[in-house]
């Protein structure tokens, strides 16, 4: 028996062993791998207790800061002062649904765990009762906000302001929003509530429309048309001249893409540009540029690629590929107006917009001004980088300048404000079902100068009349905007 | 050092050996006794000492105080500890020395995560720490010779096979986390098979040690394997089978999983025919494959093992996987006791206590709590080897196996290494049944220890031809 009894503790021994070895793979082996899970909360959940820097708008006022809290779980709460206003930027920390926005993002400089922190607030630390941890300021600007959210109303829309020369954003608000002290509440029931209404609600108020969903861009994407002509030299100023009619047939259909209200036009970039013809767009994009150059320009625009933006899940735009390996006429030319399987964030629009003013270039578009320690030493700022450069300076200019005859006698009129430079694209992207998204997109600034500010405004789902062109429903609410935004001329 | 000696150095050799073995009253105390006593002493106080500061650090990892219950609470454990010290003093002088501080050492790390992970019943833990040690003294004091136990081993199968079958009687059974185990007797609640394990193993050494002999003889032809006479199987094969049936029918696939592995270990001890093994995890592998097919919460255990991906958020997967994200946030060195939430974790404070000993201590502490169990088996099996009678022998290799088997199979369940099925952790997990019965466990196992040193002329005898 004593042999057999030896034996069943050599077996358990092996037993154990074999915990110790899985112990070893979950412990050590597999460890990073498993705390990076996305299944895996914890992270989220540890920093819920942990000291956190506040998120401060460009002109300082606080966006989300950490406040003790008695709680069988919790030693802290993050608040949201601005509720609704900045839901989608600062986004939230919530003990069970993790992190968004720029919580997620700056997550490490906001614990100071970021090395960049650390290195800045040793000095900090001898200073009695300070955390080590970094606020976080962003170039968004609260009194813009407030103007977005007013002009906007209780309209599903989106609008994004950014400063196309640093890729600075300004404001970027999307109704309808959520208020993250909700999502964040230390109160579980509270949270579990707030979260299953926020997702049954109309317009997913959780998601940020302004940059993490994409729309037909309509019109608005004949920018992109018009400066891939540009580029290439297949267009100028001069030519080609398009015919004069009220629709454009691509080959291989017998369905005509229609002018707005089946009225005629035609004629060189400029005019085309101011009236935004949709029979010589197409012709243009189909016919002119062809299905390669298209595709091509449209990626150089940013399209078909990923958005450098410090916010996670940005959503990136699409333009069809397929038309180059099976040659399509009419997608093509309905692709060239912003139509068929062409869609775009709202951010993306803007940044398009922005790239005519500035020398064709597009920057890195960011909402991180600084991250500062809690003694108020920068740790670190955001460096203006840039992204893309679909245009060369003069082709740029000449499209500004096309641009610019839009607001000042095309489709986009009423955005004119004395006393600054202002171009434009209207854009309306019929859904089919009698609704539109209207948009416009743009540039503004002093006379003379690179413009200061690139924007996007579109309202979703919007009874189709016969004044629609973009213009009558957004470019109002852009145009508060602007007046806000604008620096008083001196 | 012969035991011969030790008992004319004793102060009173004479009556212990007129009483033929060890009776209630003071037993002879040989030197070595002494000696393995104040051992224990001496590891009973370290153990005092690891608990108390474990239970400061963890206070003071989750809110930064010392607990204010810290005077009282050292008082109260060394007090405890010193009583079973002058217990094992008193009845089994002459018992290993290191079962003892072992279990607490368990039972003190148990009582520290239970404390932090669910401060509202560390109270009740401390409560069933001072009864399982009352069960621990009640045994040495009430069972003056383990063999006796031989004689009731019939009487063992019934209450152990009552035991099982308790929380199916309606009007006693409680469903609870939807398994049936529990029984509500007036205020008093407890899970009966922790038990009923306890007795199955006296069951299975009487009848085994009995029928070891026939059990070994193979008799009749079945294909191309020679089995035994069926008589003899018969009522190991009842209260196999019984124990099993009640275990799938109340959804408690660990303890079926121990059952089996005692039986199984027994019988191979028992009979020395390794064909009892290949036959026994023939019929394991039959019984886990009709379970697997026929029982939805086997097959959603074994789908969660093997990819519990599958529903990341869902009921079937959900808890293994947080189990693996608490473990890898351990590390090696772990996040310190208390210093990491406990998050909203189901069963964290029984059957995942270990995950969260992974979380909190690290791989390092993991490590320490299995190696007590190998500390523990190892002790066991070695009063098992020592034991100088068959009955002793068994019944000690079925207990040591007994805690051994139940740590791995936790173990292993909630590191993914197994199918996770819930049973306690013994000494760690929260609980009054499964600490008393451990407890008792370890006082048997004491008893037996103590009588294997004892220099009796009379059990030289009776046990000459034991030993095999």
């Amino acid at each position: 028996m004593n042999r057999q009894i030896r034996r069943v503790g050599i077996a358990l021994l092996v037993c154990y062993l074999a915990v110790f070895v899985q112990l070893n793979r979950i412990q050590v082996v597999d460890a990073d791998k498993l705390n990076n899970d996305p299944f895996n909360s914890r992270r989220a959940q540890r920093e819920y207790n942990r000291p956190r820097g506040q998120i401060l708008s460009a002109e300082g006022a606080v966006l989300a800061r950490s406040e003790d809290y008695e709680g069988q779980f919790y030693r802290r709460k993050r608040v949201y002062p601005e509720a609704e206003l900045f839901g989608h930027i600062t986004g939230y920390l919530s003990f069970n649904y993790g992190f968004t926005g720029v919580e997620q993002q700056y997550n490490d400089d906001l614990s100071g765990q970021s090395f960049q922190v650390q290195v800045n607030s040793l000095e900090d630390m001898l200073v009695a009762g300070n955390e080590n941890v970094g606020n976080v300021t962003l170039t968004v600007r609260k009194d813009l906000q407030q103007v977005a959210r007013q002009s906007l109303g209780e309209r599903e829309g989106a609008v994004v302001l950014l400063d196309p020369r640093t890729g600075e954003l300004l404001a970027l608000w999307s109704f309808p929003s959520f208020d993250p002290n909700l999502i964040a509440s230390p109160d579980r029931e509270v949270m579990e509530t707030a979260w299953s209404i926020y997702n049954l609600a109309q317009g997913k108020p959780l998601l940020a429309h302004s940059y993490r969903e994409r729309y037909f861009p309509g019109s608005t994407f004949k920018i992109v048309t018009a400066g891939t002509g540009l580029q290439t030299g297949k267009v100028t100023p001069e030519s080609p001249v398009y015919d004069f009619r009220n629709g454009y047939l691509p080959p291989q259909t017998t369905k005509p893409i229609q002018n707005f209200g089946n009225g005629n036009c035609g004629g060189a970039l400029f005019t085309i540009l101011r009236e935004s013809c949709n029979s010589a767009f197409a012709e243009m994009g189909q016919s002119t540029i062809g299905a390669v150059d298209m595709v091509r320009g449209a990626e150089s625009f940013g399209f078909n690629q990923s958005v450098p933006i410090d916010l996670p899940n940005a959503t990136k735009s699409v333009f069809p590929t397929d038309v180059i390996a099976t040659p399509n006429p009419p997608k093509l030319a309905q692709a060239s107006i912003g139509q068929n399987d062409v869609a775009a964030t709202p951010l993306q629009i803007a940044l398009v917009a922005g790239a005519p003013g500035n020398g064709g270039r597009i920057m890195k578009p960011h909402v991180l001004k600084d991250v500062r320690t809690s003694e108020g030493k920068v740790a670190r700022s955001f460096e203006p980088e840039e992204w893309l450069a679909p245009m060369s300076p003069e082709h740029a200019q000449t499209l500004r300048d096309a641009m610019l005859g839009v607001v000042s006698g095309g489709t986009a009129a009423g955005l004119q404000i004395p006393g600054y430079e202002i171009g434009g694209k209207t854009g309306t992207a019929q859904l089919g079902n009698g609704l539109v998204h209207t948009w416009i997109a743009g540039f503004a600034g002093q006379p003379g100068q690179a413009p200061s500010l690139a924007f996007a405004v579109v309202v979703f789902n919007q009874a189709e009349t016969s004044q629609t062109t973009g213009g009558a429903i957004s470019v109002p609410i852009a145009r508060t905007v602007l007046q806000a935004a604008l620096p008083i001329p001196r | 050092m012969s035991p011969r000696r030790n008992v004319s150095a004793a102060p009173a050799p004479s009556d212990a050996v007129r009483r033929r073995g060890p009776g209630r009253r003071r037993a002879p105390t040989s030197g070595q006794g002494s000696g393995r006593r104040n051992t224990e002493l001496g590891l009973l106080v370290m153990v005092v000492l690891v608990t108390a500061g474990a239970y400061v650090l963890a206070a003071l990892g989750q809110g930064a105080y010392v607990p204010a219950n810290i005077g009282p609470f050292l008082l109260v454990l060394l007090a405890a500890i010193l009583a079973t010290n002058l217990a094992t003093r008193r009845f089994v002088p002459d018992a290993d020395g290191m079962l003892l501080p072992i279990a607490a050492l368990l039972n003190g790390i148990g009582y520290v995560m239970i404390a932090r992970l669910n401060p509202n019943l560390a109270g009740f833990q401390a409560l069933w720490s001072g009864v399982g040690m009352l069960a621990f003294v009640g045994v040495l004091i009430f069972l003056p010779r383990v063999r006796d136990l031989a004689n009731y081993r019939y009487i063992a199968m019934v209450v152990g096979l009552g035991l099982l079958m308790m929380p199916m009687i309606p009007g006693l059974g409680i469903d609870q986390n939807g398994s049936e185990i529990w029984v509500s007797l007036g205020p008093l609640r407890f899970q009966p098979g922790e038990f009923a394990k306890v007795a199955l193993a006296v069951f299975f050494a009487g009848y085994l040690v009995e029928k070891r002999e026939l059990l070994a003889m193979r008799t009749r032809r079945l294909g191309p394997l020679m089995v035994p006479d069926p008589k003899h199987f018969g009522p190991v094969l009842l209260a196999w089978g019984v124990s099993l049936m009640v275990m799938v029918r109340q959804t408690d696939l660990g303890s079926s999983l121990l059952f089996f592995a005692l039986f199984l270990v027994m019988l191979w001890v028992a009979t020395e025919r390794p064909s009892y093994v290949a036959m026994g995890m023939v019929m394991f592998g039959v019984g886990a494959y009709v379970a697997f097919r026929s029982f939805g919460h086997v097959r959603g255990r074994v789908d969660a093992w093997l990819d519990p991906y599958k529903d990341p958020t869902g009921t079937c997967c959900q808890q293994i996987l947080q189990s693996g994200f608490a473990m890898a946030d351990g590390g090696i060195a772990g996040t310190g006791l208390g210093a990491s939430g406990s998050f909203r974790f189901f069963a964290k404070e029984s059957d995942f206590i270990f995950v969260f000993i992974g979380q909190d201590l690290g791989l390092l502490g993991a490590t320490a709590v299995m190696l007590c169990y190998v500390l523990i088996v190892g002790s066991g099996l070695r009063i098992a080897i020592r034991a100088d009678n068959n009955f002793d022998k068994l019944l000690a290799t079925g207990l040591s196996s007994l805690v051994g088997f139940q740590a791995f199979i936790i173990m292993a369940g909630v590191t993914r290494l197994l199918p996770l099925t819930g049973i306690t952790l013994p000494f760690v997990s929260y609980g009054g049944s499964s600490l008393v019965s451990s407890y008792v466990i370890i006082a048997i196992l004491l008893r037996i220890s103590h009588e294997s040193a004892q220099p009796s002329a009379s059990r030289r005898v009776v046990g000459a031809g034991a030993s095999a």
